[in-house]
């Protein structure tokens, strides 16, 4: 057709003839290229962290108890979904693995526990408290796994051995005695009179005196309970922590989510009770602080190419540094503290002899000192301090909240930290440590019949009566009732037997080894399904949920996006985003493209007029008009769509890095490598096709009203 | 000559009147004017500024229609017909020459001259091709066939204008104030040029003009003053 391929020629002649088409072709440029970029990103970001979701703690779908009034939130650690158990996990695993396509499922169950941590002069007098009476208590035993430091092996030092140690661990205390006293009276000079109570300063001034010192190796355990009473709790670094875990059957989460990576000590032997923490909950919530606070700096400044100089989160960590020293100070004895002063006088080439202003000094680091000082600090002031709290074999007492409100507290021992390869710098996916399912279910409250055993000999050694409640009152405060509340208490304080026993059991529950059969027979919240195709994912749901509802499970089927609550759908929050800015842009593309065709066809009425009054239609006119915008958009949108593409490929190739810590969740890593993705690219064509097209109408229309007189009357 | 002798009227206007409206003030451009152009005429209008020429061309050229009275353009009333009809018959029967040229400017020269022919849809490629290069010798243009009308003089212009006037053989090619624009010797050229095709193609070609050299070349003139016509030297095209 001649007429078609004249109207072309005119079109694509057209494009560069004026400012105002180039003006149009910038922004479809733009557009496109936007489309283009951020489809791609967020359709890349989609896969990356879905596979960080499924990988790390979600697997590809999770079931849980139907009748619950939540669903599973497993990276929602700030608030607990309430969820019914399932009572009995092997009556549910069989069936749902009947699925030909489930490779494995593996219960799990997200809870948060409060750890309350002992300061540093517990910790010490703890220490002091074994090395006085070795054999008592075995708290802070060592794994087999791993052996700690020498001088901890309690059980084979010779006397010789044990009576430096405690001499050395007497000195330490009152080192820190010293420490606190000054710290006293620093405080005193600076806050109102009395703000310190008077008996702390007369507890201190007894602890630190000779006399007190003297008597201690005749009567041990009574000094040390001074101490502990009286001194410890003047020492305000102890810590609440908060930690999220999920319980699971350890070995067969380590099978199914093969990016877990043991970091320090071992994995939990096969039907152990323990834990596994997450490094990155180590290293930020158990790691000496000014230790962390260097490490934070030193990343920054070697990996993300940042400067203490620029940075003001770096300075902000310098000078907590700087502030901060009292953690160090308290966890030296009298011979580490000089030896470190000298190390510190030889580094900073200083007279001073205060440990602390040595110390901030030599922590009031900047971009040229940073890296010597951080190489000091761990190479010969850390071999002298505990950079951990807790260590690999350290027992925990982990306390939560049961559902019905009372606390439940478990020694757990935990074997060693863990990370998800490629998520190691995740605060999202390393925010979950891992814990046994027995003691989960201890901390859940899960009543077994051995516990419903003992509540009841406790019951009727205290004397408890049901007492129902419309006669609550009359049984409570009635006159005529002979059991009395406040009576029967002491008798269950009272009770050796019953408490003695109990301990017992407690330090044997670590020891246990438990058979595949028992970890399954029991409740579990809820379980992970790890499918072999996950491209069958909807299929394999539909299959479970008619499973569950065959067999009266009582189970209900959730993808990995729907049972990570905040998280999951934060990719669905993007795309969103994604689609809204597409749909703003949209708009004012369709408003400033159809605003300057108007005026370039204004500008064209004598050439639209000559045309008319030459023999052109007005379907020749309105058809030049589309085709000419149109035309524009696709040579201006290839442009940008090739611009955009060209972006990606670089970016697929370099990777973007994660500007912080969240993003390695999202992109799975480090570094994201962002692909082209054909959908965005077909889609910024066609929304290209429909812009130009919508924008071109009213002024196409316009050009066909335009009369052929205007040809002739024009420049008059 | 047996067509020359016949003289059939091509165009022939009754007591046409035609008014504008400006706001709610009625402007008359033509008050009954009646006039009958015949084949192969070579007519001039000329008059004022504001006498109603444009007016007249455009009611023969089927761009614009009478408020009252008869304009027939080869045998059809311009009254009856809607916009497609008069498109078609523009494109088909007339061809027009403007004051300002108006080619398109992103197509060449032979593109130009070729437009017409590709909008009737009734020639091939080589056809076209054989047609407008025909022409553009004829105008003396066979040297700038891919040239942009901007790399033109304008007289050069106005040539190519003339060559896509004719390029479809129309019976009757409307020129407003063809030269205007034009220094005298070029314009003089121009109607020259015309007169040339009056000649040789039959032609008719009705033209405004307001410079005497130009009203000269015409064998029949047409005065126009306040929308009447006032005296004509060649009384032969009245009624």
């Amino acid at each position: 057709m001649g007429w078609a391929l004249l109207l072309l020629r005119i079109s694509l002649r057209n494009i560069f003839s004026s400012f105002l088409n180039v003006i149009v072709g910038l922004i479809i440029l733009a557009a496109t290229f936007f489309f283009v970029v951020g489809g791609s990103l967020v359709n890349s970001m989609d896969k990356t962290m879905s596979k960080s979701i499924i990988d790390s703690v979600a697997g590809h779908a999770q079931v849980y108890e139907s009748s619950s009034k939540d669903k599973p939130a497993l990276f929602d650690s700030w608030q607990i979904p309430d969820l019914d158990p399932i009572p009995d996990f092997s009556k549910i695993k069989g069936p749902l693995l009947s699925d030909p396509n489930v490779s494995a499922v593996v219960p799990e169950g997200v809870n948060t526990a409060i750890v309350v941590y002992g300061n540093t002069i517990d910790q010490i007098l703890e220490k002091l408290r074994k090395a006085e009476s070795p054999g008592a208590g075995s708290i802070m035993e060592p794994a087999q796994s791993n052996p700690g430091p020498p001088h901890e092996a309690s059980g084979q030092m010779t006397r010789q051995q044990r009576k430096e140690m405690i001499d050395s661990l007497k000195a330490h205390v009152r080192q820190m005695i010293f420490v606190i006293q000054n710290d006293m009276e620093k405080h005193n000079k600076i806050g109102a009179a009395g703000s310190v109570d008077p008996q702390s300063i007369k507890d201190l001034q007894h602890a630190a005196s000779p006399a007190f010192w003297a008597g201690f190796d005749a009567d041990p355990l009574n000094h040390l309970e001074f101490l502990e009473n009286k001194i410890a709790y003047l020492v305000p670094d102890s810590d609440q922590i908060f930690l999220s875990y999920v319980g699971t059957d350890l070995d067969a989460f380590a099978k199914s989510f093969d990016r877990l990576q043991i970091v320090d000590g071992g994995m939990v032997p096969p039907g152990h009770r323990g834990m596994l923490l997450s490094k990155y909950v180590y290293e930020n919530m158990f790691k000496l602080k000014s230790a962390h606070r260097l490490d934070q700096i030193h990343e920054a400044i070697t990996e993300k190419r940042q400067t203490i100089a620029k940075n003001p989160d770096l300075q902000d960590l310098v000078r907590q540094n700087r502030e901060q020293t009292h953690e160090i100070v308290l966890q030296l004895d009298p011979l580490s503290s000089q030896k470190a002063v000298s190390i510190l006088q030889g580094a900073l080439h200083s007279k001073e002899t205060d440990l602390p202003k040595l110390l901030s000094s030599f922590f009031d680091t900047n971009d040229s000192n940073f890296e010597a000082r951080y190489k000091i600090f761990y190479d010969q002031l850390a071999p002298m301090l505990e950079l951990y709290r807790l260590k690999p074999g350290d027992t925990l007492t982990i306390k939560t909240y049961t559902k019905s409100g009372y606390v439940e507290a478990v020694n757990v021992k935990i074997y060693g930290t863990f990370q998800f390869r490629g998520l190691e710098k995740s605060s999202m996916a390393g925010s979950l440590s891992l814990m046994d399912l027995m003691s989960f279910r201890d901390l859940y409250g899960y009543v077994t019949p051995e516990k419903i055993a003992e509540t009841k000999s406790l019951e009727k050694a205290a004397g408890v009566k049901f007492v129902p409640r419309d006669q609550a009152e009359a049984d409570l405060f009635g006159g005529s009732t002979k059991t009395d509340v406040v009576q029967s208490q002491p008798k269950a304080i009272n009770d050796e037997a019953a408490m003695g026993g109990a301990k017992v059991k407690r330090v044997d529950l670590t020891r246990q080894a438990y058979t595949q059969d028992e970890i399954d027979k029991g409740i579990v919240m809820g379980a992970a399904v790890i499918l072999k195709d996950p491209s069958k994912l909807k299929q394999t749901m539909k299959n479970l949920q008619a499973i569950s509802d065959k067999d009266n499970l009582g189970l209900k089927v959730i993808d990995w996006q729907q049972s990570t609550g905040f998280v999951g759908q934060f990719v669905n929050l993007t795309k969103l985003i994604l689609f809204l800015a597409s749909f703003i842009i949209f708009v004012v593309m369709l408003v400033i493209i159809n605003n300057a065709v108007v005026m370039a066809t204004l500008q064209r009425v004598r050439e639209i007029g000559t045309m008319r009054a030459i023999g052109a239609r007005r379907l020749f006119v309105l058809f030049m008009v589309v085709v000419e915008t149109m035309a524009l958009g696709l040579v201006f949108g290839t442009i940008g769509s090739a611009l955009g593409s060209a972006l990606v490929v670089l970016l697929e190739h370099v990777g973007m890095a994660a500007p912080n810590d969240w993003f390695y969740f999202f992109f799975s890593g480090p570094k994201f490598f962002p692909w082209l993705n054909a959908g965005s690219l077909i889609g910024a064509f066609i929304v290209v096709v429909i812009v130009t097209c919508i924008s071109a109408l009213y002024p196409a229309w316009m050009a066909t009203r335009v009369s052929p007189i205007q040809a002739i009357a024009a420049e008059d | 000559m047996p067509q020359h002798a016949e003289k059939t009227a091509i165009v022939s206007i009754q007591k046409v009147v035609k008014e504008y409206h400006l706001d709610k003030v009625v402007v008359p451009a033509l008050r009954g004017v009646s006039l009958t152009v015949r084949q192969g005429d070579f007519l001039s209008i000329v008059g004022p500024s504001g006498s109603g020429k444009t007016t007249l061309l455009n009611l023969i050229g089927c761009v614009d229609t009478a408020t009252r009275g008869t304009v027939m353009v080869d045998g059809q009333d311009t009254k009856g017909l809607n916009d497609r009809q008069l498109t078609d018959l523009r494109l088909h029967t007339l061809g027009f020459i403007f004051q300002s040229f108006n080619l398109v400017p992103v197509l060449s020269v032979f593109q130009n001259v070729e437009f017409p022919l590709l909008l009737q849809r009734k020639f091939t490629a080589a056809e076209r091709a054989q047609r407008v290069d025909e022409l553009l010798k004829k105008v003396g243009l066979d040297k700038h066939t891919q040239h942009r009308p901007s790399e033109l003089s304008g007289g050069q212009r106005q040539r190519v204008a003339i060559a896509r006037a004719l390029v479809t053989r129309p019976k009757i090619v409307l020129a407003d104030e063809p030269t205007a624009n034009l220094d005298s010797v070029t314009g003089e050229n121009i109607i020259d040029l015309m007169k040339e095709m009056n000649e040789e193609e039959k032609t008719t070609f009705i033209f405004s003009t307001h410079d005497a050299k130009v009203m000269s070349h015409a064998n029949s003139v047409i005065r126009l003053a306040d929308g009447k016509i006032a005296a004509g030297k060649a009384a032969a095209g009245r009624h």
